[in-house]
């Protein structure tokens, strides 16, 4: 349905997205997953034609859709990163304006607006300005200015940044009910693991302006499957026993975390003893240790050997 | 278009503070202004040490024959100590044979009186001489303190077109101000991303910029009508009945003005620095026009060759014609072709400037 091809964006001498190839298909929820500086932003931005590309194209229902930009801007929905509306004005008339925007007039504007402000739960706040508005708030009808025209393709970007997990469940099933009934296509951009997980059907995976994996949550998972995660708890830190873990033949990564550390090794060996035995010499006093199923976030870091969240 | 447009009258009225504020200094500045400039007759103090009461008198009653000046019989102290509190900034000397004035600071009405004062001094002079055909003492012509005589042959011009130039200038001048401050809005809707917004709706650029752009000059339009309007009942200024070539004049100005907003948006694209740069522009480009005095009084070839470049003059200029001349709009071409062509010139480097940032603004 919408698709990317190859596309490159450079700021002067600085590759921001490099060769970025990837596709939507109807009703499909996709994450798009980096750390900060990824290129997340900057794709979207080329893909919902706001961003001309460097070179690259972006194709719609098979069209071209840089050069006939009106088709695809039809039917898409943005939310962009930060709040993006007239602060001073109320959700009442920045959803009308922007309703009026995409041509909606008259009793179904109306209407739209009132079902809008229902989904997003902030009927009773609608003549209020805005910028009297939580950060919880904000970022609803920042959602809900997008959802008026009722978009065919739903383009989110970190819609959950900085606010409490309430909100953030309230959005994230908000969110997933828009797919499931609404046959809404969405790419959903977020550096938070858990909320892809949850929300999408396949996920990419974006370091330094290029892909570095993409396929469905178990295929992605899958890369680790000859690998397993251990998670080893210590009384206190010791740079001694980092080094000896990190030396040790079938350790891959070794990731420092406040109590303790984080391994990810080829599976089958006997790691767990020689763990021990190096921690005794190393005088570190194991707390606990736990073997995991990976997560993305340790596909990630296995992928790049750095965390997702620093 | 319009849904642009109106919307940006919707957040307008949200916050009509500074075009209210701009408006109501227009009014104060141009009653300030024209308070000092137009002071209808100036009155010149006389005393005598020579002369008695009587004869002092008489001189006076010569002296204000003409009505354009008042003379008014005073004493040397209270003279002396009015020039020294700069209450008054001259004042007439006049003895038997000889007349002087006493000068605390320069004032442009000063020659005009001395001319005057020469013209009636002579002619009793000659009088006199007719009577007694004794040619003995010669009068004198002395400085107290400082005497420059500001000559300049249209003086007369001058005060005449002065209110109107003062009224077009301070009017202009501060909706040029209101429109710059305005346009503030646009680089603030690019950082807030409802701009983004705009761009990626169905919505075509040229509409966005078009409803913006009209708002922006709608409200220029609005400020100096009402402007005109309040002054003109006021204040004792006749703006005439010339409506159409006025309101061309007008139009043609703000449409010169939206567009140096947008150069200068394209150069400097943060608000912060826009709210220090935007009073330094407009400020500048008043004083070198001659907003807020006659430009004939300025001498130095450099400033005057500035002032054509900055569109308040020719505004000015426009208004002058079809107020003071009732010029017709063919009468006031080249203003109103200098100020379009500035209007497109500038409206298309701004332009294009816009769009060069904005091909690096992303979500
Ligand atoms: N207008 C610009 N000019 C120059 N460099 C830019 C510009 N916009 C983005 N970049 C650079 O491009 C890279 C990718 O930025 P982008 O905003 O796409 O990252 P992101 O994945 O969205 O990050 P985040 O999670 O922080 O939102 C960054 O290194 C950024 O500094
Ligand atoms: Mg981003």
């Amino acid at each position: 349905m919408l698709e990317t091809r190859e596309l490159t964006k450079k700021f002067k001498e600085h590759v921001a997205v490099h060769n970025v190839s990837l596709y939507l298909n109807e009703g499909e929820s996709v994450g798009l997953l980096g750390p900060n500086g990824a290129g997340k932003s900057t794709t979207i931005s080329m893909m919902s034609t706001l961003l001309p590309p460097t070179s690259g194209e972006v194709h719609f229902k098979g069209k071209d859709a840089l050069k006939n930009p009106q088709g695809l801007r039809q039917v898409l929905g943005v939310v962009p990163q930060e709040i993006a509306l007239y602060e001073e004005l109320s959700a009442y008339e920045n959803m009308k304006f922007f309703g009026r925007i995409y041509g909606l007039k008259g009793e179904k504007l109306e209407k739209r607006i009132e079902d809008v402000l229902e989904l997003i739960g902030l009927t009773e706040r609608k003549k209020d300005a805005v910028e009297t508005y939580s950060g919880g708030m904000k970022r609803r009808i920042n959602i809900g200015v997008t959802l008026l025209h009722e978009p065919e393709v739903l383009i989110m970007d970190e819609p959950t940044v900085g606010i409490d997990p309430q909100s953030r469940n309230y959005i994230l099933e908000m969110i997933r009910k828009l797919n499931r009934e609404k046959n809404m296509t969405i790419l959903y951009t977020s550096h938070y693991m858990e909320e892809v997980e949850k929300l999408c059907d396949r996920v990419y995976i974006m370091d330094h302006g290029e892909i570095i994996a993409s396929g469905t949550n178990q295929e992605l998972k899958d890369i680790l499957s000859s690998d397993e995660t251990i998670r080893i708890d210590v009384e206190s830190l010791s740079s001694e026993f980092l080094e000896r873990l990190s030396e040790h033949p079938v350790v891959q990564k070794v990731m420092q975390e406040e109590q303790g550390y984080k391994v990810i090794a080829t599976k089958g060996d006997d790691l767990l003893g020689d763990v021990f035995d190096m921690a005794k010499s190393a005088h570190t006093k194991i707390t606990g240790i736990v073997v995991q199923t990976p997560t993305l976030e340790d596909v990630f870091l296995h992928l790049t050997g750095r965390k997702l969240r620093d | 278009m319009w849904t642009v447009f109106k919307l940006q009258w919707q957040r307008l009225f949200k916050n009509p503070l500074v075009v209210l504020t701009f408006l109501g200094l227009t009014v104060l500045f141009v009653n300030f202004l024209g308070g000092i400039q137009s002071d209808q007759k100036i009155i010149t103090r006389t005393y005598s040490e020579e002369l008695t009461i009587e004869e002092l008198d008489e001189w006076i009653t010569k002296l204000n024959e003409d009505d354009t000046f008042v003379f008014e019989a005073s004493d040397y102290d209270s003279i002396y100590e009015r020039i020294r509190m700069n209450e008054t900034s001259f004042a007439l000397e006049l003895n038997e044979e000889s007349y002087r004035f006493l000068v605390g600071r320069e004032d442009m009405e000063l020659s005009p009186i001395i001319q005057h004062v020469d013209q009636v001094f002579s002619r009793e002079k000659r009088i006199a001489q007719l009577e007694e055909s004794d040619l003995s003492e010669a009068f004198e012509l002395q400085t107290f303190i400082e005497l420059t005589t500001v000559l300049s042959d249209d003086e007369s011009n001058v005060s005449q077109g002065f209110p109107v130039a003062i009224l077009a200038g301070v009017t202009f001048y501060f909706s040029a101000f209101s429109i710059f401050y305005l346009m503030i809005n646009l680089i603030e809707e690019k950082k807030m991303g409802t701009w983004n917004r705009l761009i990626f709706s169905p919505l075509s650029k040229t509409k966005i910029y078009l409803g913006q752009m009209l708002h922006y000059f709608l409200v220029g339009l609005v400020q100096i009508a009402l402007s005109f309007i309040i002054l003109s009942n006021l204040i004792d200024v006749d703006l005439g009945t010339n409506y159409v070539p006025m309101l061309v004049v007008i139009l043609s100005f703000i449409f010169a003005i939206v567009s140096i907003g947008m150069f200068i948006i394209g150069i400097v694209s943060s608000p912060q620095q826009l709210q220090i740069v935007i009073p330094i522009v407009a400020t500048s480009m008043a004083m070198i026009g001659g907003a807020f005095w006659p430009l004939e009084i300025v001498n130095n070839r450099i400033l005057l060759f500035l002032a054509e470049l900055m569109p308040i003059k020719h505004g000015i200029q426009g208004m002058m014609g079809v107020v003071n001349q009732g010029s017709s709009v063919s009468e006031v071409f080249v203003p109103i072709a200098t100020l379009l062509f500035m209007g497109v010139f500038f409206m298309g480097i701004g332009l294009n400037l816009m769009e060069r940032v904005s091909e690096k603004s992303s979500l």
